[in-house]
């Protein structure tokens, strides 16, 4: 197994009595599409800042592929900050070429990858507009090839969707997949669930500054029971009789728990009454709802500590 | 690549952002010509001031009542006395003859409206009364002067005087006075470059604030290398400035007044000339980091323009205060104000700079150039690090020469 593009055990941070990342541990494999998901304040921009070396950790220990300090690896890695930058009086085209030469790339070649990289994102037109000229979602864009403009091994993105409308969304989904195709790996944040879901090989989520979950999108969405909606042919409360006991209405129809020894009992049950069956199916949760219940019991654990 | 490799090619790439971003707009032809333009209204200013104060001079008069042998004389010491010194020209003088009560028509001279009389003697020149307005007491005694003089030759039967010829010659001071002036000359050159160039310093990382780029740069570049090429990149501005006026200066030169040209040849530094002219710009140079890198690291604290617009008065104040040290340390070479301006780092380079016009060793000047470089990466350093605690806020556990020059951990 290859070094992992990512390490990180411990990681504490305080902004005066407030741990506000505390005790993180996060290990990304190389060449994987990685997810941090976590509420509004979770602490996912402060763990990606301690992971780049822009802030230092209080406690912990970080390697960022495998440099024992982020800055020696400073010129392989290319980031997108949550909150967007750039030079407004500099064109399209030496924005990413200076965004390159900060990570060691020599301006011209950067000026020959950006002109290439601005086509192919569909913003040929742009390249020698100033950036305050650009909308923000084509800015964002520009900002992002500047992230990429050096081939980096890892790519650390900070909330990348948002701000972006769904074209543009779709076109830094297609982004991120050619770098993870290209051999790099991605690590970025959101709070977004659908961006993760289709995207994310492996993820964390972190709520409260720790980490809750680690693990896959599938892994995840294990945490919890797939749930069973069945619609009888004929209308008539007293189904309930004879369905599980979380059982509940959804218009005509009932939702619960699929029990863990299947579905053939209660469907068993339900045919002996006589209800039938109009419609069944057996519904895999989806991320959103792992990540609702993960971090709901985080902060009811809070609220009970806090207690 | 070695780390400080890498760190120095960033410093230069930052070095590059900041001097295009600031020389490749129109708004720098502005500055470019600040000095020019400055000149100009001087210029304007001096001229109107001249005016007022010729057409105010123009304006006022001085009488003599008189008889006329008495008038005679009295215009002969006059026009001798115009002739020995014509600028600035004594007060328009009118001789006007004697009817009635002399005193009161010198009164009704002074009160006249249409001319502006400001003194009137009357009576005979042996024994004259002068009357004069409040506040023209120099012009009372003038009168008295030109009374006195013509009724001494008037007695005495004296000829008229041919007048003298003035002849100049070029003759240089002594070499202490050469020595002065030259060191006064270096506290203020540099002092008057620093002023104009290294106050700018104070807002340039309001930039990066505002655009948010920080956090960009931050990731990818140590803070240190970001103070210190955005320092360097408006060094190349100053230099460029410089250049740009040096280039000028030295062509007007060759048109300056002979006086104003035989000032110049007058300045003698003890180190020799041109040892001199190297030693002025690596004071320069090191004034323009010092002061530079201690006004990026305060305005870079500052979030608003608000903020910055209020650092420029005691920024001025502070540069003010290092010019009033260093000028007294080059009036009073090897006096104890002399060696504090010249350890005290912020006034280091304007105290050197005329320490190398009063004294020959060089030696002092290698130990002071190292001295107020290692206070820039000081400043440095401290600036890189109170804006990673104060905006970044991130509590660094590593200090700032550590991450200068050693490996993090």
């Amino acid at each position: 197994m290859s070094d992992p593009a990512v390490a990180a055990q411990g990681l504490v941070k305080r902004y005066g009595a407030r741990r506000v990342v505390d005790g993180i541990d996060l290990v990304v494999p190389a060449g994987a599409i990685y997810g941090v998901l976590g509420p509004n304040g979770a602490g996912k921009t402060t763990t990606l800042r301690m992971l780049l070396g822009i802030i230092e950790p209080d406690a912990g220990q970080r390697t960022l592929l495998g440099a024992a300090h982020p800055r020696d690896a400073g010129d392989r890695v290319g980031y997108l900050p949550e909150e967007r930058g750039l030079y407004p009086a500099m064109t399209a085209r030496e924005a990413i070429a200076f965004m390159g030469a900060l990570r060691g790339l020599d301006w011209r070649t950067g000026r020959a990858r950006a002109v290439t990289m601005l086509e192919a994102a569909g913003l040929s037109h742009a390249a020698d507009q100033k950036i305050r000229k650009l909308s923000k979602g084509m800015a964002q864009i520009v900002q992002l090839l500047g992230a990429i403009v050096h081939e980096p091994d890892l790519l650390v993105l900070d909330e990348p969707f948002s701000g972006l409308d769904p074209v543009n969304q779709e076109r830094l989904e297609g982004l991120i997949l050619a770098e993870r195709d290209r051999g790099a790996t991605v690590l970025f944040s959101t709070h977004v669930m659908a961006h993760a879901q289709r995207l994310c090989d492996r993820l964390a989520i972190i709520a409260g500054g720790r980490r809750r979950f680690e693990g896959t999108v599938d892994e995840a969405r294990g945490l919890l029971p797939q749930q069973v909606f069945y619609l009888p042919t004929r209308p008539d409360a007293g189904v309930a009789a004879v369905l599980p006991g979380d059982a509940h209405a959804d218009g005509d129809g009932w939702r619960f728990t699929l029990p863990p020894d299947g579905i053939e009992t209660v469907l068993t049950r339900v045919l002996a009454a006589g209800y039938g069956i109009a419609a069944l199916s057996i519904e895999r949760p989806g991320l959103h709802e792992a990540f609702v219940r993960i971090v709901g019991e985080a902060a009811a654990n809070a609220q009970e500590q806090a207690a | 690549m070695t780390r400080i490799g890498r760190q120095w090619r960033q410093t230069l790439t930052i070095a590059r952002r900041d001097f295009t971003a600031t020389v490749f707009t129109p708004i720098f032809l502005l500055f470019l010509f600040a000095p020019l333009i400055m000149a100009s209204f001087g210029s304007i200013g001096a001229l109107g001031a001249a005016n007022v104060a010729d057409g105010g001079r123009g304006q006022q008069v001085t009488a003599a009542i008189v008889v006329a042998d008495e008038a005679t004389a009295l215009h002969g010491v006059v026009e001798r006395w115009r002739r020995l010194r014509p600028d600035p020209a004594p007060a328009p003088f009118d001789l006007v003859a004697p009817h009635g009560d002399p005193a009161r028509q010198a009164r009704a001279l002074l009160a006249r409206h249409h001319v502006d009389t400001i003194a009137v003697l009357h009576g005979p020149l042996a024994s004259p009364t002068i009357v004069y307005a409040a506040g023209h007491r120099d012009a009372a005694f003038q009168l008295a002067a030109y009374a006195r003089e013509a009724e001494l030759r008037r007695r005495a039967g004296m000829p008229q005087l041919a007048p003298p010829l003035f002849e100049r010659i070029a003759a240089p001071p002594p070499p202490a006075a050469r020595r002065g002036a030259s060191a006064f000359a270096a506290v203020f050159g540099i002092f008057f470059l620093t002023l104009f160039l290294s106050g700018q310093m104070v807002g340039t990382m309001a930039e990066e604030r505002n655009n948010k780029v920080i956090e960009v740069l931050a990731a990818a570049v140590p803070l240190e290398s970001v103070f210190l090429g955005k320092l360097l990149g408006m060094f190349g501005v100053a230099v460029l400035f410089v250049g740009f006026w040096g280039a000028v200066v030295s062509q007007i030169g060759a048109v300056l007044p002979a006086d104003m040209g035989a000032g110049l040849t007058a300045l003698s530094p003890a180190v020799g000339t041109p040892a001199f002219v190297l030693l002025f710009a690596g004071y320069f140079t090191t004034a323009f980091l010092l002061l530079g890198s201690l006004f990026l690291g305060v305005g870079a604290q500052a979030s608003t323009m608000r903020e910055i617009q209020l650092l420029s008065l005691p920024i001025t104040v502070m540069q003010v205060a290092m010019f009033a040290l260093a000028s007294a340390a080059a009036s009073r070479p090897g006096s104890w104000v002399a060696t504090v301006a010249e350890i005290f780092p912020l006034s280091s380079p304007f105290a050197m700079a005329g320490h190398a016009a009063s004294r020959a060793e060089l030696w002092p000047h290698a130990a002071a150039l190292a001295w107020q470089l290692l206070w820039v990466v000081i400043f440095i350093a401290t600036g890189a690090r109170l804006f990673r605690r104060g905006v970044l806020q991130s509590g660094s556990a590593l200090p700032p020469w550590r991450r200068l020059f050693g490996r993090a951990g």
